[in-house]
Formats: C-alpha cells, sequence, structure tokens
C-alpha cells in the first residue's frame, strides 16, 4: 500500500482542545433567553388504557406553561414506528415509558413537579414480555392485526433469506449440531442524555438535537409536523454518543418543537437517565434456534437458523440476527420473527443486527470444531466466507490476515488449549470469534470555499459522535488538495451552512461523505488551474454530491478478536486477561482516532459478553435496572488493555481504499470472550450475559 | 387547552396558534413569589468568589451549569453512577450532581474550566490529546477532574491505580485503555505512542 501524505498518520483530533477545556459545547449546555424547561410523564405500566387525563392540578401550578397529552396532540412520529403509527402520546399505552403527558415550565424542577400532578386514569391491559409467547395463540394482542411485525411488503411472516436446500444439506451431513441461544435488551447508554432545544422565530422552526445525522433529523421534523423543510434548521455541534439510537428524528424534539409553539418561548427537554433507559431504544432480545450440517472432516453442509426478536411494541429496527454469512456454506435458512412485546423499544446499536448473531453461531461452531477435534481457528480458516453469500466476489476480503494474524499477536498457539484444563479454582481459556460488516458506498455531499487567506472551509453535515469524523474529513481534504491540516477549517452540523451527508450511522461517514470531500476537492484544484487563487474578498467554491455504487461485487470490512479470560471458579468470577482485536477495514484514514474505535467497540463487546441485561419482572413487567450501575456498564477496572492489528487490504473503492470501522468492533467481542469461557471451563453458557450465577449454574 | 392537532398546528403557524394554544388556568406567579426555600451561599469556584442565592433542591452540577454559566461538567445520569459530574471540593473528586448547592456553601470548588493556567493546558490535557482520551468527550471532564485528583495524592500511579482512581468515570464510547494511558502519559509514567500494529 503506498503512504500518502496526511492520510494514515496518527493524528489528534481538530478539535481536541475544546473537548479537554470544557469549551465544546453540547445541546445541554445551550441557554436560550427565556427558555423552559420540559419533562415528560410515563407510564408506570407494560400496557394500559387511559381512561382519563386531569390535568387541572399540573395547570394550576405557578410556572406551568404547556402541557401536552394525547387530548391535545395527536401529532405522529413516523420514525418511531416503520410499520404502523405511532403517536407522540399513544393511548393504549403499551410498555411502561411510553409517553402520556409532557409538561413545559418555568424551570426544571417546575416542570417534573408538574408531571407528577397529573393525574392519570389507567385501566391495565394484559401484556407479554417474551417474543415466543407473544406468537402463542390468545397473548395479548399489542398492535392490530397481531404480535407478529408484518414485513417492510407487509407480509405476516418471517424475515426469511434461503440458498441452496436445507434439507438436502441435513441429510448430506456426517453430524448435525443443534443448540439454542439468547441475548437480552441491552440500552445504548451513550453518556449524553437525550435533551432538545426547540425555539420559534415567527414561522421558522430552530431544533438544537444531539442528532447522528442533521440531514435525516431536519427532513424528518418537517415530515411529521408538516412544514415545508426550509422553515426547519437542526443544529448539532457536539454530541455524546449515541450508537445507533439517533439517527432519525426523535419524539424529543417534536415535543419540545410542539411545546415551544404551544408555550410561546424556547423549549429545552431534557429525558433523565431512567427515562433514556426505558423510553429511547436499546439492543434487541434474542432467542436463536440453529442446526448445521457438517462433514467428519469439518466442511459445512447446511447452516439453519430460527430466531426471534423482541422489538418492544413499535418497529423501529430490523430485528435482524446476522452472523452466518461469514461462512461459506451451499445450504442456508434464516428465518427470523420480529415480535412485538410490551417491554422497552428495540433497534439499532453498533452493529444492529450482528453481535447477538455472531454470538450464537460462533458458539455453536466454536462446539462443533471441539467436536470434530479441530482447532477452532483452523475450523474457521476452513469454512470461512471467501464469496458474500457463496455468490458474490468481494471487493477485498482481509479476513484470512485477520485471523492469521491475530492469532500470532495473540500467541494462540500458547494461550490455547483443551477444554476445562488445568487445576486450582483460577482456570484461564482462549477463545476467537470472527465477523464481517457490509462497507456501504452511498449518496453524500461536500462543500469547499477557499478564500484569499487560503483557507479551505470545507462544509459537511457530519455531526461527529464521537468518531472524530470532523477531523477524518479534514484529513482526507488536506490530503486531495495537498495542504497542511491546518488550512482546512471543518464547518459541520448545521442544516443552514452544511450540506447533506448521510448522518453517522451504519459506519458510513468516512466511505460517504469521505468520497463527497475528495470529490470536490478536485473540483477546487481544477478551479485553482482555470482561475487562479482567490484575491481580496473573492472566494473560490467546489462542491460535490456523489452517489458511487457497486456493481456485482460485495464490499464488506472483516474482523476476528482473540480473547483470553481467566474465570475463578469458586466465585463465577470473569476477567479478561488478554484482548487481540484484527480489523480489515482498509486503509486506516487516522490510526490514533481508529484505534479507539476498536478499543471502544471491543469494551462494549466484553459488557454485552459478561454484564449488562435489563432486566424485567415477570409479575409487573416492569424494567428492574434503568441506570449505569444496574446495568453493570463497563468501568476503568473492568477493561483490559486491547492490542489492534490493523489488516490493510487495498480496496479499489472507498476513499484512499478506506472501508467501514466503527461498528465492526463490537461484533465478534461477545463470541470471543463466550468461547474463552468455554476454554477455561470446558462448559458452554448459552445466554447471554455471561455471569457469575449462570457460570457457577454450569459448573454445579 | 386548544388542541394541537397536525392540521391545526400547521394551519395554525403564526402567532395567532400562539396566543390560542398558551392559556393554562391562572397567571404564573414570577419564580420568586413560589415558596421554594432558598439560601444564600458563597462558593469560591476556579479561584473566583461567588455570592449566590440558591433553591435548597438545587444540586451542585446545576448552580455550576445553569447559574454560573460553566458548562463542562456534564450531568450523565444525575444519580452519582457516571463520574461526568465530577469536580474538586476542597481538592477532593466528588460527583457534583450528588451534592446539594447548599453543601458546598464556604467551600473551594474545581472545574475542568479552572485546569488550564494562563492559557497553558494542565499536562492531563495536553496527554488528553495526544493519546485520544475523548472519544465523544461527554465524560472527559469527569475523567480530567477524577485523574487530576489522584495525580494530587499520588504523583506517580502505575495502570492498577489509575484505573482504581478514576473506576467511578464511566467512559461509554469504553476509551479507558487510552484514558489510562493518558494519564501515565502526563505523571510521566508511559511514553505516550499508540501501539499499532499496521
Ligand atoms: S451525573 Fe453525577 S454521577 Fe452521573
Ligand atoms: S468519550 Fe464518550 S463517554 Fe467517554
Amino acid at each position: 500500500m503506498t503512504s500518502l501524505q496526511t492520510v494514515g498518520h496518527p493524528t489528534s483530533r481538530i478539535d481536541a482542545e475544546k473537548r479537554v477545556t470544557g469549551a465544546a459545547t453540547y445541546t445541554g449546555d445551550l441557554r436560550l433567553t427565556g427558555m423552559l424547561y420540559a419533562r415528560v410523564l410515563r407510564s408506570p405500566h407494560p400496557h394500559a388504557r387511559i381512561r382519563h387525563i386531569d390535568l387541572a392540578r399540573a395547570q394550576a401550578l405557578p410556572g406551568v406553561k404547556a402541557i401536552l397529552t394525547r387530548e391535545n396532540c395527536d401529532v405522529i412520529w413516523a420514525s418511531g414506528d416503520m410499520r404502523n403509527k405511532r403517536y407522540l402520546f399513544n393511548n393504549p399505552v403499551r410498555f411502561a415509558g411510553d409517553a402520556v403527558a409532557a409538561v413545559a415550565a418555568i424551570d426544571r424542577h417546575t416542570a417534573e413537579q408538574a408531571t407528577r400532578l397529573i393525574e392519570v386514569d389507567f385501566e391495565t391491559l394484559p401484556f407479554v414480555l417474551d417474543p415466543e409467547d407473544a406468537l402463542q395463540p390468545g397473548a395479548p394482542e399489542i398492535q392490530p392485526g397481531g404480535n407478529l411485525s408484518p414485513t417492510a411488503r407487509g407480509a405476516r411472516g418471517p424475515e426469511t433469506y434461503r440458498r441452496g436446500d436445507i434439507d438436502q444439506g441435513l441429510g448430506a451431513a456426517d453430524r448435525v449440531f443443534e443448540d439454542h441461544y439468547t441475548s437480552p435488551h441491552i440500552n445504548n447508554a451513550q453518556l449524553e442524555p437525550r435533551v432538545a432545544i426547540a425555539q420559534w422565530e415567527a414561522d421558522r422552526l430552530t431544533v438544537f438535537t444531539p442528532t447522528q445525522g442533521i440531514s435525516n433529523c431536519h427532513t424528518e421534523i418537517a415530515r411529521d409536523l408538516e412544514l415545508p423543510p426550509e422553515k426547519v434548521r437542526v443544529i448539532c455541534q457536539f454530541m455524546g454518543g449515541g450508537f445507533g439510537n439517533k439517527n432519525q428524528d426523535h419524539d424529543f424534539e417534536l415535543m419540545a418543537a410542539l411545546l415551544a409553539k404551544s408555550a410561546g418561548a424556547p423549549v429545552k427537554l431534557e429525558f433523565t437517565r431512567k427515562e433514556d433507559f426505558l423510553s429511547v431504544h436499546g439492543r434487541w432480545p434474542t432467542k436463536q434456534y440453529y442446526k448445521v450440517g457438517v462433514r467428519n472432516d469439518g466442511t459445512l453442509t447446511a447452516i439453519q437458523l430460527r430466531g426471534y426478536s423482541g422489538m418492544g411494541p413499535y418497529r423501529k429496527g430490523t430485528g435482524g440476527i446476522a452472523g452466518i454469512d461469514i461462512y461459506q456454506c451451499p445450504n442456508v435458512e434464516r428465518m427470523v420473527y420480529p415480535t412485538y412485546t410490551n417491554k422497552a423499544v428495540a433497534a439499532n446499536l453498533r452493529g444492529p443486527d450482528y453481535p447477538q448473531g455472531v454470538f450464537g453461531i460462533e458458539s455453536l461452531m466454536d462446539d462443533i470444531a471441539y467436536a470434530l477435534k479441530m482447532d477452532p481457528v483452523e475450523f474457521r480458516l476452513k469454512n470461512m466466507t471467501r464469496k458474500f453469500q457463496d455468490q458474490l466476489p468481494y471487493t477485498s476480503n482481509g479476513l484470512e490476515n485477520c485471523i492469521r494474524r491475530g492469532a500470532e499477536a495473540f500467541e494462540w498457539k500458547k494461550r490455547w488449549h483443551a477444554p476445562n484444563e488445568g487445576s486450582g479454582p483460577l482456570k484461564r481459556g482462549a477463545g476467537m470469534a470472527m465477523g464481517s460488516f457490509a462497507s456501504a458506498l452511498g449518496r453524500s455531499s461536500a462543500v469547499i470555499e477557499l478564500d484569499s487567506n487560503g483557507i479551505y472551509h470545507l462544509h459537511v453535515g457530519v455531526t461527529d459522535i464521537g468518531t472524530a469524523a470532523k477531523t477524518t474529513m479534514a484529513l482526507i481534504a488536506a490530503e486531495e488538495l495537498g495542504v497542511p491540516l491546518e488550512k482546512i477549517d471543518v464547518i459541520w452540523g448545521d442544516t443552514a451552512r452544511c450540506p447533506y451527508s448521510v448522518g453517522e450511522s451504519g459506519s458510513r461517514t468516512t466511505t460517504h461523505t469521505g468520497w463527497a470531500v475528495i470529490e470536490a476537492a478536485k473540483d477546487l484544484k481544477r478551479q485553482i488551474v482555470e482561475k487562479g487563487l482567490p484575491k481580496a474578498n473573492a472566494i473560490l467554491t467546489a462542491a460535490a454530491n456523489t452517489n458511487p455504487s457497486l456493481n456485482g461485487v460485495a464490499r464488506f470490512s472483516f474482523v476476528a478478536h482473540f480473547a483470553e479470560v481467566e474465570v475463578d471458579t469458586e466465585l463465577g468470577h470473569v476477567r479478561v486477561t488478554k484482548y487481540v482485536a484484527a480489523h480489515d477495514s482498509g486503509r486506516v484514514v487516522n490510526p490514533l482516532t481508529a484505534e479507539s474505535q476498536v478499543k471502544g467497540g471491543v469494551t462494549m463487546g466484553i459488557g454485552m459478553a459478561l454484564h449488562e441485561e435489563l432486566l424485567y419482572d415477570r409479575a409487573s413487567g416492569l424494567a428492574l435496572n434503568t441506570g449505569y450501575y444496574g446495568a453493570r456498564i463497563m468501568t476503568h477496572r473492568d477493561t483490559p488493555e486491547v492490542e489492534v492489528v490493523w489488516v490493510q487490504t487495498e480496496d479499489p473503492y472507498g476513499p484512499y481504499g478506506a472501508k467501514t470501522l466503527g461498528e465492526p468492533t463490537i461484533i465478534p467481542s461477545p463470541a470471543a470472550v463466550a468461547n474463552a469461557i468455554y476454554n477455561a471451563i470446558g462448559k458452554r453458557v448459552k445466554d447471554l450475559p455471561i455471569t457469575r450465577d449462570k457460570i457457577l449454574g454450569v459448573l454445579a | 387547552m386548544s388542541r394541537i392537532s397536525r392540521r391545526t398546528f400547521f394551519e395554525g403557524t403564526g402567532a395567532g396558534l400562539v396566543a390560542s394554544s398558551v392559556p393554562l388556568r391562572g397567571q404564573p406567579a414570577p419564580p420568586a413569589a413560589r415558596t421554594v426555600p432558598q439560601t444564600a451561599i458563597k462558593l469560591t469556584v476556579n479561584g473566583r468568589v461567588h455570592r449566590i442565592t440558591v433553591e435548597d433542591r438545587w444540586t451542585l452540577v446545576e448552580v455550576l451549569r445553569d447559574y454560573l454559566g460553566l458548562t463542562g461538567s456534564k450531568i450523565g445520569c444525575d444519580r452519582g453512577e457516571c463520574g461526568a459530574c465530577t469536580v474538586l471540593v476542597d481538592g477532593k473528586n466528588v460527583y457534583s450532581c450528588s451534592q446539594l448547592a447548599v453543601w458546598a456553601d464556604g467551600r473551594t470548588v474545581e472545574t475542568v474550566e479552572g485546569l488550564a493556567q494562563n492559557g497553558k493546558l494542565d499536562p492531563l490535557q495536553q496527554a488528553f490529546i495526544r493519546c485520544d482520551g475523548p472519544q465523544c468527550g461527554f465524560c472527559t471532564s469527569g475523567q480530567l477532574m477524577s485523574a487530576r485528583a489522584l495525580l494530587n495524592r499520588n504523583p506517580h500511579p502505575n495502570a492498577e491505580e489509575v484505573r482504581a482512581g478514576m473506576t467511578g468515570n464511566i467512559c461509554r464510547c469504553g476509551n479507558y485503555n487510552h484514558y489510562v494511558e493518558s494519564v501515565l502519559a502526563a505523571a510521566g509514567m508511559r511514553s505516550a505512542q499508540p501501539r499499532t500494529k499496521a
């Protein structure tokens, strides 16, 4: 790979100083004159009809300025449900946490007090929490038409994928392995709680909000409020993470806008941390039933999955269970049932369809390797994907190198051993798992203005949720323009000043918007040649709208993770003692911030493996642990040192050959840890998270 | 209250709707007329003395952020679980969401805004930049203040001591490796080099 001038060298973020001095302004840091504060009242029941809402006492509280309920607001939040009408305030309420009312008042304490003065007469309804139970005859109906969420085409059947002939494949196998796995609801738990500020100037609406994509958010707010898009402006300067739960417009933005309209003053609507856990969304819980056929030499003949995903009562995500595609196999059948339940809503969390699916398939493949007396690394090298779904060639495929170089850095041969080896209460074990993630190409845009001082003002509609997107865009611009990084001034996060960008979801910013930056830079260079450098007040402007596509090829990032754990067989405690993450993300634009991405994804994945689960009380239908402590989010002390290995394949697509990175980082991590635990104790825990009680349970 | 349907909302866009949808029963009383107990306190924040009257229910972080404009300290949970609000009170790192402002009466408070001295960044801030500590940056002020408190009492910690000293500061972006590396680098215990293998 040829080395470049600016791209590919470890570079501190261009806004790093702001981030360490408190000068970075997040939405919640803003205060507008005359601004009111808003709070939301939520259902305490998992399923209930609202008979009556009495606002008298709340309205009488001095300082209360506006109240919204279903009685006076029937605005539909279209991004909140891809299948049914989801209002901002629903009746019946369908999960404990569904919004009932929103109040704006002169300060947050008054708003909060007012929510407590609202009297709601609920008629409780039967509820169901488990997706398989929800599909049984006689289960409480959560949405009209039944609890199996329809497909995009409206069909009432599972989301299905098939190739080959599954029965033939199972028949041709020497051995058939069958097992099932579960994964829980996990909250995104980004550190910044939800907050939005809405301000009207006559008929123009400005919304300050921590969104992952200002462009989507902008068009969707306009759609839901039936406003002309040019009357809406969305601003997001700094934002405290999201990991997939802020790709669209959100209810809190719409509520803030409506309250501000109603009260005639700007409104800041804040969610509490508990509301964030309950009422935004988390990863969908799954139940996965697999059958895998294999020949005695380790060749796969069939993979079958029947899976259930609990989406909560509104369909906000795919509910997919992915991972099978990392294996080549002629006969595959996957049927997934996205199902309504009365739990918290589930949708995107980093690598949405994958980590739970990879946990399932990689646990089973590990068992198969052991049963066939094959080294798990060799088994994967033999069966790993060579063509996408055995059909499309990949634009580049570094998976084999990820496995080989990762194993070497990890010292696999030294650390891996027969299951449950060694004596004494502390047992060590090594495990690995692999993964892939689509590295899409698609529409985005960029504008560059060159002034007479030689500053290149780069306008991109990115928000930088923590991925260093601004810095990445600046590096790409500096490289293409052949100027020092300091000459690039990035303008971001404001729909009034930035062109369309895809938004930071699907790990697409570098590939999508990066392309547009390159094209705009090329255009600018052409103009400089033609017209010369701008003088005095003149400005040269270049713009690009790009929409590259792929034909007959698949473009993916690849990853292999290796974990070593120490299991205390008396206490059930697991400690991750070594971790190597090998990644093929094509060319790495900024190795420094890319390392942060990998380490962060791995940390989140270890949390998914060992700790995290939103627990529900079956009797009441209420969530029990809505917070960092209860959810046992990873801390400094839980986190091992993670070693990152880059496998930089040459990829002919994407800016300088860059492929996607942010999301693949979490994908094989829960599976790698689970497989290491099996290697340590010789027993398999099939339900995430692998907590002490489960370890002691399988050892008993 | 008048209805705000999508239809009337759109049609009524403009002053008319504002007037018709505001009326709530009774006139809201101005804040001063309310009966919430208040106390006059004196706070020294980053070397500056502030005398302010606070409502007894206000937390320290609310006063710092909403009334003194020091928004560097963040609220991640508002219930003592995440550490985003960490400040130093009389030199000790505390969760400012879990302290009432009145408790800080007469005390000295240091926030992230006070770390840089005369325009020069604290060694911790410099190391955080070099090692790419902050991702989204929302936990960063808290991480910095816990690290500052740690280095004040133990100028040369090892990695395990850093993790222990900062374990009350959650980073959901999961950048703990880089935070530990930053603190060790600032304390002169390790060089700040990314350990990437390419
Ligand atoms: S905001 Fe204070 S500990 Fe989370
Ligand atoms: S940098 Fe995002 S929470 Fe720590």
